[in-house]
């Protein structure tokens, strides 16, 4: 029998506001521990906690994001449970409220991944195990998160690769988190099962916990598809359980019951007030939005055709869509820029950080400089290309390497005086080519471009060749 | 009904240390507390009054960090500490 695979998302992103949720503590990683702690932020009896409004305005920034409602009440709960990574044993979060309603997250595919809801809550402190005993940093513990979490839309582990891939993309870019799931500001609890492929039912789930990266996403969802088919084709039942990914081994076990405690007893924070986040803000926010990445790759297929593939690469980060628009102002060809960025440039940010920052030695504006003078007709591309490679190099502008005598193209007489210099001087490649051998056609060219400097148009020239070996 | 054994558990589980003579005092008023709640409880009123009673809303601060506190005086109430960390020690 065939089994599809059925799952759900709830991710955790790191908000990067400058302070936590509840208190003035800073929010930066990493510092010696609880170095950044103060007694509302280790839960210390008779402390006050305080909503930072930054953090909701960022959650409200992510709901738009995604296309999602902003709730025009929101409340704060407690959801209790007694763990060290909790100093006050219940974690201020929202469960009847939430901030942001619905919204989804599309894919290439076409099909759209709803979302239940989007809410803020306070992030944990990082336990330390040793020897059996436990040490405990609160440091992160009050750092704001949002959850986002998704209907069981997603219907195979590529679909699930992309919705995290698509989130990221789109948090990174409205500038509310830099959702680094290494360093864990972005996690995520995935929800698994399977049915046989046609039927309507779900069947049981298992909930994986706190995944830190694409490929441990796919290894442990892979992993999980095949236990469940396995167990109901050999007659069993899947359990509703909580599981780990063990990286190592690349299996997935049941949780402690302890960690697993269901019994959250949520109910509304008393010391936290409602929430009721003002239309006029919300058009404020909305209106201060960037153009999102799925609505600017669309445009530049449409606007530019430039080919989906490489409007993905150029949509990926901000900062590169950014540098393209900038190189693109007032050129004839935007594409010629999508080829040069992607073709040559790329080649110079290899790794995903870096193409993150895009910090590269040709600013925009000598990029746009150097397209001009192709546009012109006063280069051709060869050169343009050649001299693109030295701008990379140097970090210097087109005309450091350019010059006068090099520009302009090369008229038609100035060609045919060329392509007949070619055709004489090499009798050997025209016999080659008269017997039937095509590609001798390129030395003669080859010749032309390198008597021309590179100004003469090759195509023009191997047309006005064959014309003088074939008449 | 809050019986002595309730409010010696209660007490474990706070970690608080109760002297004997004090257990009768609390069993009682554990019980009028408990009876207090229950009145509320059976008041006529909807979820809705009871959620927000003073009627506040959108209290924030601004996003401004604040020193923290020295980490000396963050450890000072843990039951055990080591490294600067609070530590939790396995009772398994
Ligand atoms: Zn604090």
């Amino acid at each position: 029998m065939n089994y599809e695979l059925v799952s759900g998302f709830e991710t955790h992103i790191e908000l990067s506001t400058k302070t936590k949720i509840f208190c003035g503590c800073t929010t930066q990683f990493g510092g010696e521990p609880n170095s950044h702690c103060c007694p509302v932020c280790i839960g210390l009896p008779g402390t006050l906690p305080v909503l930072n409004k930054e953090v909701v305005r960022f959650a409200v920034k992510a709901g738009l994001a995604v296309h999602g409602k902003i709730a025009e009440v929101a409340k704060m709960d407690r959801k209790n449970y007694c763990y060290p990574d909790l100093a006050k044993a219940y974690q201020i979060s929202q469960l009847y409220a939430p901030l942001i309603i619905g919204g989804y997250i599309e894919l290439s595919n076409g099909r759209k991944i709803r979302l239940h809801h989007i809410h803020i809550e306070e992030d944990a402190g990082k336990l330390i195990h040793q020897h059996g005993d436990t040490y405990v940093d609160y440091n992160r513990g009050g750092v704001p998160l949002i959850e986002i979490v998704s209907e069981p839309d997603i219907r195979s582990i590529d679909e699930a690769k992309e919705y995290v891939e698509k989130l990221q993309q789109v948090m990174r870019w409205v500038g509310i988190s830099d959702c680094k799931m290494q360093e864990g500001s972005m996690r995520c609890d995935v929800n698994i099962s399977v049915r046989p492929a046609g039927s309507e039912a779900f069947g049981t789930r298992t909930e994986i916990k706190n995944m830190n990266s694409i490929t441990n996403i796919a290894r442990a969802m892979a992993y999980e598809y095949e236990r469940q088919v396995d167990l109901l084709e050999s007659g069993g039942k899947v359990i509703q359980e909580t599981l780990r990914f063990d990286d190592a081994s690349g299996t997935t076990s049941p949780m402690r019951s302890k960690e697993d405690a269901h019994d959250y007893r949520y109910f509304r924070d008393p010391d936290l007030v409602t929430i009721n986040v003002p239309r006029d803000e919300v058009e404020r926010l909305r209106a201060e939005m960037p153009e999102l990445p799925a609505e600017k790759r669309e445009r530049y297929e449409a606007e530019y055709g430039i080919p989906e593939k490489d409007a993905a690469l150029l949509t990926k980060y901000r900062r590169i869509s950014e540098y393209f628009d900038k190189a693109i102002e007032g050129v004839k060809s935007p594409k010629t820029v999508s080829n040069f960025i992607i073709g040559q440039i790329f080649r110079r940010v290899e790794t995903e950080a870096d193409k993150e920052i895009f910090d590269v030695a040709v600013t925009p504006e000598r990029l746009n400089e150097l397209v001009r003078l192709l546009d012109s007709g006063k280069i051709r591309n060869n050169l343009a290309k050649s001299t693109l490679e030295k701008m990379l190099d140097t970090g210097k502008g087109a005309l450091d390497f350019i010059s006068e005598s090099d520009m302009g193209g090369v008229d038609d007489s100035a060609l045919l005086a060329l392509c007949q210099a070619a055709v004489a001087g090499n009798p050997k490649a025209v016999e080659d080519f008269k017997s039937g051998k095509e590609k001798a056609i390129k030395a003669l060219v080859g010749n032309v471009m390198k008597n021309s400097r590179g100004k003469a148009d090759a195509v023009a020239a191997e047309a006005k060749i064959k014309e003088l070996i074939l008449s | 009904m809050v019986t002595r054994e309730d409010v010696e558990n209660i007490a474990l589980l706070s970690k608080l240390f109760v002297p004997e003579e004090e257990l009768d005092g609390l069993t009682k008023s554990m019980q009028e507390i408990i009876d207090f709640a229950d009145a509320i409880n059976n008041a006529p009123a909807s979820a809705e009054g009871f959620d927000n009673i003073n009627n506040l809303s959108n209290v924030f601060r601004e996003d401004e960090v604040v020193p923290s506190y020295p980490v000396a005086e963050i450890l000072k109430n843990a039951p055990e500490q080591a490294e600067d960390h609070f530590l939790v020690r396995n009772r398994e």
